[in-house]
């Protein structure tokens, strides 16, 4: 038959890349097709910008002026902490709902794919769907709270290559959270929360990792979401900006993402592996709670 | 014919009342794991934004506030996704259609699933609120307890009033209610100033998010916490009095909403619409 021909005929790597295609497209519509396209654009932007704005108000309660570093601190942290919310906590609803809820996994794991691509396919969806929550986030930050970002100061090349080291650090955040998922039933939809919640607390999503007790901040400093978001602090908004590492270079901070974020994708793949492989000895892969 | 089925009135009321609470004070708690997460997770929300404050050097007082905050937080979060998303878990788990062809309608399950979830939450409210207070080294004066307990009191009866009126409106959704039940989260811990005082968003705007019961519940209860330097929207007695408006306002709206979403969605047959 011809499609069992080119199946077979595909290389390992291009039957990777079609399955993350699929997988992103899949992503996409159940992300976004459960309303019109404007309802979906309010949708995505009411979160993050709720969220600047409660920090903004908090700001002007105590300081109510000047201290345009510190709004730049929470504009940036709040744009960018939707990529972790959608991609690595989306990437474990993905697995979880198509489980319990879909009820496809099972489905999709016999089909002859790798889970790996379709799952990373579906955390970029969910990413994605980030994009215009902190492209909004920024530009309010920039038009309306008067943040010190200008096209001429931004660091373009160091901002970009921090985003992109980024969103594989949130992608292999989001594959170990799917590792403890395929082993755990009833608390697996509140463990990515829990998760999202522990990072956002200890990552200076929202403020320095400095004022962290000791032990917190060293936590910190081994998750590579921290370097993530000082790094694009400093593309962004440059010396102004309040530091989370302030002990670090620029190039020492991009540094140590790459190194943690590839250390990160390493334990994540073995993680997903062994996660994999037990919860079929256990019978469990396909397990529904029912909750 | 058991007593149960025999039972008729007020006395069927109370019972299906009861019985919809129970899983909620009791079969919740067997459940260890979400006993931790609904307690945990609104806590370390709230300790994050207890830092924003340290890193501002803002005064203790509004530590205090954001531990308030949080708790809730715990309250807005029950009232979201288990009183206004509830009937989509239940449309998912298949108890929807049982509720709908109960004897006793459907009234008495949301007042079940109201009291229940209160119960619950309160417990986890007072322990986001004792451990926050140890944690950072919060104290409270409250200056009139009886006030502030029926503040307090009002407040959640408008707000699950509130819930019910959302669940009737998301007894007509799908996917649509997960979606809105997250997009009711940050704009209003941001509209009913869950972590800085609800004035700051100027007086007209303050007075505008007040139809959400929490903001007006939190000024109020802010005010006796923190005496004399909380800046009030408006004075105790009056955010008590329009409490109470809108606490009737809201059961008789959850009233006359919950028949017409019923009878729309029964019309349009989206009682069993699944996905």
């Amino acid at each position: 038959m011809p499609t069992q021909v080119s199946v077979r005929s595909q290389s390992s790597l291009s039957r990777w890349w079609r399955t993350l295609r699929v997988g992103y497209w899949l992503g996409w519509q159940i992300e976004s097709n459960w309303t019109d396209p404007l309802l979906f654009f309010i949708y995505s932007i009411a979160r993050p910008l709720g969220g600047v704005l409660i920090l903004v108000f908090m700001y002007h309660v105590v300081a109510r002026a000047g201290g345009a570093a510190m709004l730049g601190f929470f504009v940036v942290g709040t744009a960018c902490w939707p990529f972790v919310v959608r991609g690595m906590m989306g990437t474990a609803y993905s697995l979880i709902s198509d489980r319990e809820h879909w009820r496809t996994l099972r489905y999709v794991y016999i089909s002859p794919i790798s889970l790996r691509a379709y799952l990373v396919g579906r955390a970029l969806a969910q990413a994605t769907s980030a994009v215009a929550a902190a492209a909004v986030t920024l530009v309010f930050g920039r038009w309306v709270l008067g943040v010190p970002m200008h096209l001429a100061t931004i660091n373009a090349p160091y901002t970009a290559a921090a985003f992109v080291l980024g969103i594989g650090a949130v992608i292999a955040l989001g594959l170990i959270v799917v590792s403890a998922a395929v082993l755990i039933s009833g608390e697996a939809w509140r463990m990515p929360e829990g998760v999202g919640a522990a990072l956002y607390l200890v990552c200076g999503a929202i403020f320095p990792v400095t004022v962290l007790p000791p032990a917190l901040q060293a936590l910190s400093q081994a998750i590579p979401l921290t370097w993530w978001l000082e790094a694009m602090r400093r593309g962004l908004l440059g010396p102004a900006v309040v530091r989370s590492l302030p002990q670090f270079t620029d190039p020492t901070v991009l540094g140590f993402l790459a190194m943690l974020t590839a250390l990160w994708v390493a334990a994540a793949l073995v993680a997903f592996t062994f996660a994999e492989r037990r919860a079929r000895q256990l019978g469990i892969l396909d397990r529904e709670s029912m909750y | 014919m058991s007593e149960i089925a025999r039972a008729r009135g007020l006395r069927r009321v109370v019972r299906a009342t009861l019985g919809r609470a129970y899983p909620r004070i009791i079969g919740a708690n067997r459940e260890r794991s979400w006993l931790f997460y609904d307690t945990v997770l609104p806590l370390l929300g709230t300790i994050a934004f207890v830092y924003v404050y340290k890193a501002l050097g803002a005064p203790d007082r509004f530590v205090g506030y954001v531990i308030m905050g949080g708790a809730t937080m715990a309250f807005w979060m029950n009232v979201m996704w288990n009183m206004a998303a509830q009937f989509y878990w239940d449309k998912q788990g298949g108890n929807l259609e049982l509720y709908m062809v109960l004897p006793c309608g459907i009234v008495p399950i949301l007042l079940g699933m109201s009291i229940g979830g209160f119960v619950g939450t309160l417990v986890r409210a007072a322990a986001i609120i004792v451990i926050g207070s140890v944690l950072f080294h919060v104290t409270y004066a409250i200056t009139q307890l009886p006030l502030f307990l029926l503040i307090f009191a009002v407040g959640i009866i408008a707000l699950y009033g509130l819930g019910v009126t959302f669940a009737s409106v998301f007894l007509m959704w799908g996917r649509e209610a997960w979606h809105m039940a997250e997009l009711f989260m940050e704009p209003v811990f941001l509209a009913s100033g869950f972590y800085f005082p609800v004035r700051a968003l100027g007086f007209w705007v303050g007075m505008g998010t007040s139809i959400i019961p929490l903001t007006l519940a939190l000024d109020a209860m802010r005010q006796l916490l923190f005496p004399g330097s909380h800046p009030a929207l408006l004075p105790v007695r009056a955010e008590l009095g329009a409490l109470v408006g809108l606490a009737v306002m809201f059961m008789l709206v959850a009233r006359w909403s919950l028949r017409k979403m019923e009878y729309l969605a029964r019309r349009e047959g989206r009682l069993s619409l699944r996905f």
